[in-house]
């Protein structure tokens, strides 16, 4: 056998043997999940969007987080039923946000939650972020749950189409 | 030592090479550890890049950990090393050239290479400078094999 030969047959055996481990593996560990790609799909007001369900619960032991289209979070908004939670940046949220939003960005979590310790856990929630091109509404969505906050709705459309809409917008911090 | 490389094996380059594959192969065990663990995360985050399709996804999050496990012990302990160097070498260029792509579009998450269960931001500069030193670590091995194959 030459040594290109051998070498490909070792490559094929690490890769063969890594593979049969680790689907073998996913009916043991406490995590496992399925080789196949569980998705949501999420309607907005213009459009059908498929992602995968793990971005909103990536052990299924979290009750699921609704979306919200557009006129629905608006007639949430002109009732005051909902707090408006803006999952970017602080720097987005500055620059302009849903009038009333509270900055709660979704990658520095656990250091802002804090800022809803005087709400009740049935408390109407709505996430959002940029628009259909970011996932870190539906990831405050799924924290917020482990958090056992049970009204919570992502609004997919986000800051661009409340913005597109003419609905009431206001920059700076609050 | 390997007979045909007419190398005595004993030079400090040697030993230099040696550590810097055990090393490697130690780091990959380690970066795995957290995603066999929570392969739901893993794809979260690898979803987080937006290139996979999405009915390889799931199977990208089971398998890639399990790969880096292996190969990071087989290259560790000597065991088909060169093998185990190239797939790892090939994983590092693929890690790398994602992060690239996700800089570029403005993405900014957890790039999930070591910690896929926190979700701060470690896309940067500093973050492709460390895959791009493993990439050469990785070269530096492969060029250099039969200085560091212990033969049975």
């Amino acid at each position: 056998m030459t040594p290109a030969n051998k070498l490909m047959r070792e490559i094929l055996g690490l890769l063969l043997l890594s593979s049969i481990l680790a689907i073998g593996a996913q009916s043991l560990l406490p995590n496992g999940i399925g080789v196949r790609t569980k998705t949501i799909i999420i309607q907005t007001d213009s459009s059908s969007i498929e992602l995968p369900a793990v971005t909103v619960d990536p052990t299924d032991s979290v009750t699921e987080a609704g979306s919200i289209s557009l006129q629905a979070a608006y007639a949430a908004y002109q009732d005051s039923a909902a707090i408006f939670l803006d999952a970017r940046g602080l720097e987005d949220y500055v620059q302009g946000h849903i009038a009333g939003a509270i900055s709660l960005p979704a990658h520095a979590f656990m250091d802002s939650v804090d800022l809803l310790d005087d709400y009740a856990a049935d408390q109407m929630i709505i996430t959002y972020c940029d628009g259909i091109e970011c996932n870190a509404s539906l990831d405050l969505a799924a924290n917020l749950k482990l958090m056992d906050f049970s009204k919570i709705f992502y609004f997919f459309g986000g800051w661009q189409e409340w913005q597109t809409a003419g609905y009431p917008i206001e920059s700076g911090q609050n | 030592m390997n007979p045909t490389s007419g190398h005595t094996g004993n030079s400090k380059g040697t030993v230099l090479l040696r550590l810097l594959a055990i090393g490697l192969g130690l780091l990959f065990v380690y970066a795995s550890l957290d995603k066999l663990w929570n392969p739901g995360l893993f794809a979260k985050a690898i979803s987080n890049y937006r290139l996979l399709p999405l009915p390889l996804l799931h199977l990208s999050a089971i398998i890639l950990p399990w790969l880096e496990l292996i190969c990071g012990l087989a290259l560790a302990f000597n065991c088909y090393p060169r093998a185990a160097n190239l797939i790892l070498g090939v994983l590092l260029i693929v890690f790398t050239l994602a992060i690239i792509s996700a800089m570029v579009r403005g993405l900014d998450f957890n790039c999930g290479c070591f910690n896929v269960a926190t979700a701060e931001s470690n896309l940067g500069l500093q973050k492709l400078a460390e895959n791009i030193g493993l990439i050469l670590v990785s070269g530096l091995l492969e060029f250099n094999f039969d200085e560091i194959v212990i033969s049975s």
